[in-house]
């Protein structure tokens, strides 16, 4: 057992150690075989990507910036003002208000501090109305960060000028199996997904 | 600042002249925030103080207040190379004291995953290793270029399934939170395709240059006994001799389906250990080919959808989950009573039971010996420091 | 008192010439290197990047001079000129066509070998006069190192020297005419230029043997706390070293201006050859890690020296043996 290795056991253990032919054809192979290699990518086509001439493309799941939406067929704001997402949050960033009226409730404020956000999706998930959503985009450099203080007129801007993720919370739920299943192994898939996120088939 | 224990006074050097230098928080290969103080003699190292903690972030404090459903995306970030890692350990700790069970595609998706970490923190720890050691003007710095685009391709697998490309939020108490999406399986079948050739094309570039071979040869030997004491874990211990995975000795996530080497070598150097983990990333790779083949239908939780942060419950137990990381096992010892947050939470950091190692190691070695031996051991400071 | 200063005419031009080239070497090496690592260099300074070393010239002559309160004053503010004259001067004998240099030596050879050994001394300042440990440190591993390949840089310098029978520059040039270029020479010229290729990467610290300098160790070694224009002078300095060293290793082994075309084509041709050796260079350095100063000077003095001492008095022997007028 040895408590703390002294320079006598590192050099006899140094010994002890492989140590490869010194060959000089060895040597030279394996040198010029490392610079072929560097050789060779210097005719490989570089991954650099002209940003921001050239637009990144971002996957449909992509979690960018946070938005609020209109319903669809309403055009009413979707948030009912249910405080969920600011519960969920674990940093905390969000802060709402509710609104009560007769036939639903709105949010009065909504404040989200992008600049604490961690982008962790929870809030879209925990959403009953899919009214908060995570754009395809990111793109929102500034020089102050007072403006990523972000208000609900904001919020909802951003949910017009960007394209959407896939996301919503509806969509995330049903994801994770309807309640019904849960504890069952090797049931059937689940009903309720749209169409292009079905569970993947084993042969692929 | 402490002075030098004194059991390095028992080292066989007639010190003349003693100088002490800080390799301090800042600096290009402290791998993270790591500040060791070094007493040098002309070039040879004799002894080593460990500073940690610039990376403190009160992890366990926050398990106690956030619940079941917020913390996992927390826990990406101490190992934030290799964020899946974390999150599994807490809601394996978690699923274990709830007697939760796991669907078969839920677990079949977190080793595909886990593995696809692996593979995606041992690309790094290449590509900063040689950039340690080569510099960052110089063939380090190719290497790490090379193993970095290598990277980008696995992150941007996971950005299609998770949406994020460093820290996820990828497991929930019960299942995942996604499902793999069309096409998903057969771009990762080609990226893996990719990766194996590159993989080959490092090989070839490193494995008999003389230049690696005499830095990485019998440097930084921990001898089997030592490895065995000390309590490090991951490719340092199968560097050292000792085969032991956690994978294999307790098999967790039905990893048990599935077939694959745990490569083991004895020398105990630093190129021990970056053989162990260059065979890893090809097991690593089968086990992926493999579970894609095999993946069951199924669903992928056996809780349903977040609803409300408060919707899991753990009733009233304790115990300790442990997951074999990219650098050893990482462990999380979970106190739950019965509410929807943790009564306390333990993190084994497995990079923070690694770097006990280096007072033991490094002495007797040369400067430049201290950093190839660092990055053997690959250290990550969010483990550390937590 | 025009012809009072004829005699600087010359130099001012080839010192002009040879700021310009170094100033786009960097920019040279920045973009090869940068394909050799799947991505493009300097860019969008200029186009391609072309306009970049100039942005970075007037980026550190803007720069504040910041002194360490503790540093030696005199050495460190005298440092980085003591280490780019030596740097400078080498350009003084070579000539780059025949006739045209500053001052073509019967003794070029020696004179270019004896000044550039003579910026160790301004690499020790710097490391001394900084008050900082890193630098300290740097500066020994770096007089351990250069001294030790200096050696072998000479020998495998001197073996052209015996084949062409002068020292003097011109002379080894013109010898090669022809097309019998030293580098082509049986077995000796390759073995040769392999030495001095070698010996010419370790003498200026280039990587692989960039323990000086390791950036993932000690931070810049000697020049960590230089700043401003007395960095850009220090840079400035090991790109001479490095393009002088080419200009050498051209002159020596590749023919110099030896080359097809008209006559006025040579110094081109010249220039192309020196291009050639300064990115074989930079092809080595970005393709390798570096190794531990021991075992570099290990390589040095039990490996190259003793080689390029029996190829010495191999070519002595063959150069005998063939007669005289070979």
């Amino acid at each position: 057992m040895s408590d703390v290795q002294t320079a006598a056991d590192v050099r006899v253990l140094h010994d002890k150690s492989r140590r490869t032919g010194t060959e000089v054809s060895v040597i030279v192979r394996a040198i010029l075989g490392a610079m072929r290699i560097t050789f060779k990518n210097l005719f490989r086509k570089p991954v650099t990507v002209h940003y921001p001439e050239k637009p990144r493309t971002y996957p449909d799941r992509y979690r960018g910036l946070l938005a609020l939406v209109y319903e669809e067929d309403t055009g009413e704001e979707a948030c009912i003002g249910c405080r969920l997402c600011e519960f969920v949050c674990p940093p905390a960033v969000i802060k709402v208000e509710m609104l009560k009226s007769e036939k639903r409730n709105y949010a009065k404020a909504f404040t989200l501090e992008l600049y604490a956000c961690e982008f962790c999706e929870l809030c879209v998930q925990v959403c009953p109305t899919d009214a908060i959503v995570m754009m395809k985009s990111f793109d929102m450099p500034t020089a102050d960060r007072r403006e990523m203080l972000l208000d609900k007129d904001r919020l909802h801007a951003i949910g017009q000028q960007y394209p959407r993720s896939w996301a919503t919370g509806n969509k995330l739920r049903d994801m994770q199996g309807p309640p019904k299943m849960a504890r069952t192994e090797h049931a059937a898939a689940p009903q309720a997904p749209q169409a292009p996120q079905a569970p993947e088939g084993a042969a692929q | 600042m402490t002075t030098v224990s004194t059991t390095r006074q028992e080292l066989d050097y007639a010190g003349s002249e003693r100088l002490t230098m800080n390799m301090g928080p800042q600096h290009p290969s402290a791998h993270g925030v790591f500040r060791a103080i070094l007493q040098l003699e002309g070039e040879t190292v004799v002894g080593v103080d460990a500073v940690i903690g610039y990376l403190h972030r009160c992890h366990e404090k926050l398990a106690e207040t956030l619940t079941y459903a917020q913390y996992p995306s927390i826990a990406s970030k101490t190992d934030y190379v290799a964020a899946m890692t974390s999150e599994f350990a807490y809601v394996m700790a978690a699923e274990t004291i709830g007697k939760i069970e796991v669907p078969r595609r839920a677990q079949y998706l977190r080793v595909i995953t886990s593995e696809l970490q692996r593979v995606a923190s041992h690309l790094l720890w290449l590509g900063t290793w040689c950039l340690d050691m080569g510099g960052a003007l110089g063939g380090g710095a190719t290497i790490f270029l090379y193993t970095i685009r290598e990277r980008e391709t696995i992150l941007d697998l996971f950005e299609s399934l998770v949406g994020a490309r460093l820290l996820y939020g990828f497991y929930q108490v019960g299942g995942v939170r996604y499902d793999i999406p069309d096409g998903w399986a057969a771009t990762c079948r080609d990226t893996m395709a990719v990766i194996d050739q590159r993989i080959g094309e490092y090989e070839r570039m490193l494995e008999e240059n003389p230049f690696f071979l005499v830095r990485t040869q019998g440097v930084g030997v921990i001898s089997r006994d030592l490895a065995e004491d000390v309590g490090i874990s991951g490719p340092l211990l199968r560097g050292s001799g000792v085969a032991f995975d956690l994978r294999r000795a307790a098999p967790y996530s039905s990893y048990e389906d599935f077939e694959f080497n745990v490569p083991v070598e004895t020398a105990g150097d630093c190129f021990a250990r970056y053989r162990v983990r260059m065979v890893e990333f090809r097991e690593s790779l089968r086990i992926v080919r493999q579970a894609l083949d095999k993946l069951p239908e199924g669903p992928i939780s056996s809780r349903p959808g977040l609803k409300s942060v408060a919707q899991t419950r753990i009733p009233k137990g304790e115990t300790y989950a442990r997951v074999e990381g990219a650098r050893g096992e990482v462990g999380c010892y979970l106190v739950a009573d019965g509410s929807a947050k943790p009564y306390r939470m333990k993190w084994r950091g497995a990079s923070y039971s690694n770097l006990a190692v280096l007072p033991h190691v490094i002495p007797g070695h040369k400067v430049a010996d201290v950093v190839a031996i660092m990055g053997s051991v690959d250290p990550v400071f969010g483990e550390v420091d937590r | 008192m025009m012809e009072a200063l004829t005699p600087f005419v010359a130099p001012f031009i080839v010192m002009n010439a040879v700021l310009g080239i170094v100033t786009y070497v960097t920019l040279l090496e920045r973009k090869f290197a940068a394909r050799m690592q799947s991505r493009i260099g300097p860019y969008r300074v200029g186009p391609h990047g072309l306009l970049q070393p100039i942005a970075d010239a007037i980026k550190l002559m803007m720069k504040e001079d910041v002194v360490p309160t503790k540093a030696d004053r005199p050495i460190y503010n005298l440092a980085p000129i003591v280490f780019v004259l030596p740097c400078m001067f080498i350009f003084a004998t070579i000539p780059f066509a025949p006739g045209l240099g500053v001052a073509d030596l019967n003794i070029g050879v020696l004179f270019f070998l004896a000044v550039s050994a003579m910026e160790i001394v301004g690499l020790f300042m710097a490391g001394w006069g900084s008050n900082n440990k890193y630098a300290l440190l740097s500066a020994m591993r770096a007089v351990n190192q250069v001294i030790s390949y200096d050696l072998p840089f000479i020998f495998a310098a001197l073996t052209p020297v015996l084949l062409a029978g002068s020292l003097k520059l011109s002379d080894i040039a013109a010898a090669q005419a022809g097309g019998a270029w030293f580098i082509f020479y049986p077995v000796i010229g390759q073995l040769a230029f392999i030495a001095f290729i070698v010996s010419t990467v370790a003498a200026e610290n280039r990587a692989p043997f960039d323990i000086l300098e390791a950036e993932s160790e000690l931070v810049a070694g000697f020049r960590v706390e230089y700043s401003g224009m007395k960095f850009a002078l220090i840079q400035l300095g090991e790109y001479a070293h490095i393009i002088g060293s080419s200009f050498l290793g051209a002159l020596l082994f590749l023919g110099a201006w030896a080359g097809p075309g008209p006559e006025w084509l040579g110094p081109i041709w010249f220039l192309t050859k020196a291009l050639f050796m300064f990115l074989v260079v930079t092809w080595v350095r970005w393709s390798f890690v570096r190794i531990r100063v021991d075992q570099i000077l290990a390589l040095s003095w039990k490996v190259l020296l003793p080689f390029t001492l029996l190829l010495l008095v191999a070519t002595a022997i063959v150069v005998v043996w063939r007669g005289p007028g070979v």
